[in-house]
């Protein structure tokens, strides 16, 4: 391209409006700190959800083991009171109380209406478990990539 | 100046830059180089640990909700040999606290086995004793100046659960037992072993902790309702201990049984094991029999047998209860004679006669009108010769020999009908008698009432194993055993209801021989007759006051039959007739 010579200052203005050598420096030395700072901030990040796991694994160990030692405990105490409550048991502390075991002869049958015979246990739980497990929301376990993809498929789907 | 700091600038810029290039070339060579393969594999290798989880064992409970089998806690004791620091004391300590050899606990942990850190002292150590070392440790590590160790420092504890039965000997030869490697034994531990053990799961976790794992349910062994009441149960192994005391007996068996479904209420063994000290298995027992005769152990049953023979003879037609024959003491058959048990003739007899006074020689015509092919088609529809698939382990089919068997003989047909030459199991004699007090059709006995698992029970329903007899003819012949025990004035008889039933005295074989002495004593027997709920079968082995049935297992019949009204709760005839009446 030509510049015309009839204008004379032109050089002048276009040197005039450069962005000076050291505005430059500054700016490539401003990015590098951004992204120095940007890695560092994602790198602490990293640093924080990863101790954050290993102390909630820890936990979960932990919490596992009390439930362990809490189920333990509850069939030994259900074992012991089982053992206090023996027949053997039962027949000493009755005969300690002083009662005796009943003769044929001595039973009185009454004759009650709506008297229902009682029948064997029931050790069905009132409140029975889940049969699966609890859904856990997509937030807690979707990465990022997933949450595109699935809404890529969402929005290909209405589509 | 400017451009000499440039230069400057420069150069340090590309000395920083060949030092990061270099650190990034090093890198890239130590990831790539052999050693990182190797490393990289050993890392793989420690990556993930197997670990598995084993489900509690399931409990065991009896019809009214007692627990029979459970679990406590016990203790396994060991040491971190990285971090001991005192073994004399723990030497002593141990060797104090759980009675166990100190020179040769102090042996073991100054010369422990190479490459290991962790070392098992003792395991299964009661809590107790467990909880005593524990708060010793404490005291001794509290004692310790600051900084330093307790003498205890490197003892490590560690809980886990084992089998256990708060009823001790209680129902032992119907539960069984589990070893410490928890395998069942026996019994019901046995029988259903895999439902009680649930299925232990293998997962691969990751050691990294970053990688977040689900630990698996592990689902307990299934609980197991069994049909026992104990109650029941221990009224009838007192009983049993006292009957054989008072008649000299060798061994016993008292069962109780609903003849309506098969439910066992109560199966009393004179052997019983605390079941907790399992290890004294052999000081009791001197065969795998003797842990549950009701159901291993065969003999021949004598005469209760006879109410079969008569079922059999009644249900072909070939006699009614008016059916009257001139008994003359004795019958040829098969070359031999056979003799009534008391070796008189009992001069003309009808059918109720013939049980009332368990007369051979009636029998012996009974089997061989019906012949040989009807006889034994009844016996083996009676189940004779074949298991009764009662859940419990150890079960014997005993022996009926038959036309065709290279060891069966015409005489066999004669003794056969009064219970000689055949041997069966207790439970095999209520199986079969089931047929007469259940309008003909016969259970099957067992001990599962119901399982639980995940919170749901499931009621394990009855099941009949065929009906040799019709309806009519188990009802004809609850009134003739009725009758006939009534008319001997019985010491069956339980006072305020009506029972049917049969004595048993069988000689026991002794070097091939009948032994006049040595007498299987029985007695099979059920009611109220009218609606039968409940079946009682006594064996006494051995008794020595007198060798018949009728003078000692029938009075402990009526004792145990007694027994069982009350913990039944089973008003006795006059008030279910009034109830009756109201309904």
């Amino acid at each position: 391209m030509n510049i015309p010579t009839h204008l004379p200052n032109v050089n002048h203005l276009i040197h005039a409006y450069r962005v000076a050598p050291w505005r430059v420096q500054r700016q490539w030395i401003g990015n590098v700190l951004l992204a120095v700072v940007v890695l560092a901030m994602v790198a602490a990040l990293y640093l924080n959800i990863t101790s954050q796991t290993a102390v909630s694994g820890r936990e979960i160990q932990d919490l596992n083991n009390a439930i362990m030692i809490s189920q333990q405990t509850s069939s030994d105490l259900h074992t012991q009171l089982a053992s206090l409550t023996s027949a053997t048991a039962m027949e000493t502390r009755a005969l300690a109380l002083g009662f005796r075991p009943i003769e044929s002869g001595e039973v009185e049958y009454l004759v009650v209406p709506g008297y229902v015979t009682p029948q064997p246990v029931n050790l069905a739980s009132e409140s029975l478990p889940q049969l699966s497990a609890l859904t856990i929301p997509p937030e807690f376990n979707q990465s990022l990539l997933d949450w595109m993809d699935e809404r890529l498929i969402t929005s290909r789907g209405l589509q | 100046m400017r451009q000499q700091y440039a230069l400057r600038s420069q150069v340090l810029a590309g000395v920083m830059a060949f030092i990061a290039l270099a650190i990034i070339v090093q890198m890239t060579r130590i990831q790539n180089s052999v050693e990182a393969e190797v490393f990289r594999q050993q890392a793989e290798n420690f990556a993930y640990e197997v670990k598995t989880f084993y489900p509690n064992r399931g409990e065991i409970y009896d019809r009214n909700g007692r627990l029979l089998a459970g679990q406590k806690t016990v203790y396994e004791i060991g040491v971190d040999l990285r971090n001991v620091k005192d073994p004399h004391a723990i030497a002593f300590a141990i060797s104090r606290e759980l009675e166990m050899d100190y020179d040769q606990l102090l042996g073991a942990l100054q010369n422990p086995p190479e490459n290991i850190s962790y070392m098992i002292l003792a395991d299964y150590v009661d809590a107790q004793k467990a909880l005593n070392l524990q708060a010793l440790k404490k005291a001794l590590q509290d004692q310790a100046p600051s900084g330093a160790y307790g003498g205890l420092t490197g003892l490590q504890f560690s809980s886990h659960p084992q089998r256990s039965y708060p009823e001790n000997a209680l129902a032992s030869n119907i539960i069984g037992f589990v070893n410490r490697e928890g395998k069942g034994y026996f019994g019901v531990e046995e029988n259903y072993d895999n439902l009680l053990t649930g299925n232990l799961v293998q997962v691969l976790i990751p050691t990294d902790p970053n990688k977040a794992y689900e630990i698996p349910k592990v689902p307990d062994g299934t609980t197991l309702i069994l049909t026992i009441n104990r109650d029941l149960q221990a009224a009838s192994e007192k009983l049993l201990d006292e009957s054989l005391t008072e008649y000299g007996a060798q061994d016993g068996v008292i069962i109780v049984m609903d003849p309506r479904n098969g439910e066992l209420l109560a199966v009393a063994t004179s052997r019983r094991m605390d079941l907790n000290k399992f290890w004294n298995y052999n000081d009791i027992y001197d065969n795998a029999t003797d842990f549950n005769p009701a159901i291993s152990k065969t003999y021949e049953p004598g005469s209760v047998s006879k109410i079969l023979t008569m079922a059999a003879a009644l249900d072909s037609g070939i006699v009614t209860p008016n059916t009257t024959y001139l008994d003359t003491g004795s019958v040829m058959i098969g070359g031999a004679t056979i003799q009534n048990w008391d070796r008189n003739p009992w001069g003309v007899q009808n059918m109720v006669g013939c049980l009332q006074h368990s007369l051979n020689v009636c029998m012996v015509n009974l089997s061989t009108q019906m012949g040989a092919n009807k006889f034994y088609g009844y016996m083996d529809a009676f189940g004779f010769g074949h298991l009764t698939n009662v859940d419990l382990a150890g079960e014997s089919a005993g022996r009926l020999k038959v036309p065709g068997d290279s060891d069966w003989y015409p005489v066999d047909l004669g003794t056969n009908s009064f219970g000689q030459g055949m041997s069966t199991t207790p439970v095999q004699m209520m199986a079969a008698a089931s047929a007469v007090a259940n309008d003909g059709d016969m259970v099957t006995p067992h001990v599962l009432y119901a399982m639980v698992r995940d919170g749901r029970q499931y009621n394990v329903p009855p099941q009949h194993a065929g009906s040799p007899i019709s309806a009519q003819t188990a009802a004809t012949l609850n009134e003739m055993l009725a009758i006939s025990l009534e008319a001997e004035s019985s010491k069956a008889l339980v006072p305020g209801y009506r029972v049917a039933g049969k004595t048993g005295t069988a000689e026991i074989p002794v070097d091939g021989v009948y032994s006049t002495y040595e007498t299987n004593a029985s007695f099979i027997g059920w009611g109220p007759v009218d609606d039968p709920q409940f079946m009682i079968y006594v064996w006494l082995e051995r008794p020595t006051t007198s060798p018949w049935g009728s003078e000692t297992a029938a009075p402990v019949f009526s004792e145990m039959a007694q027994k069982t009204v009350i913990l039944l709760n089973i008003p006795p005839d006059t008030i279910r007739q009034q109830l009756r009446v109201l309904k």
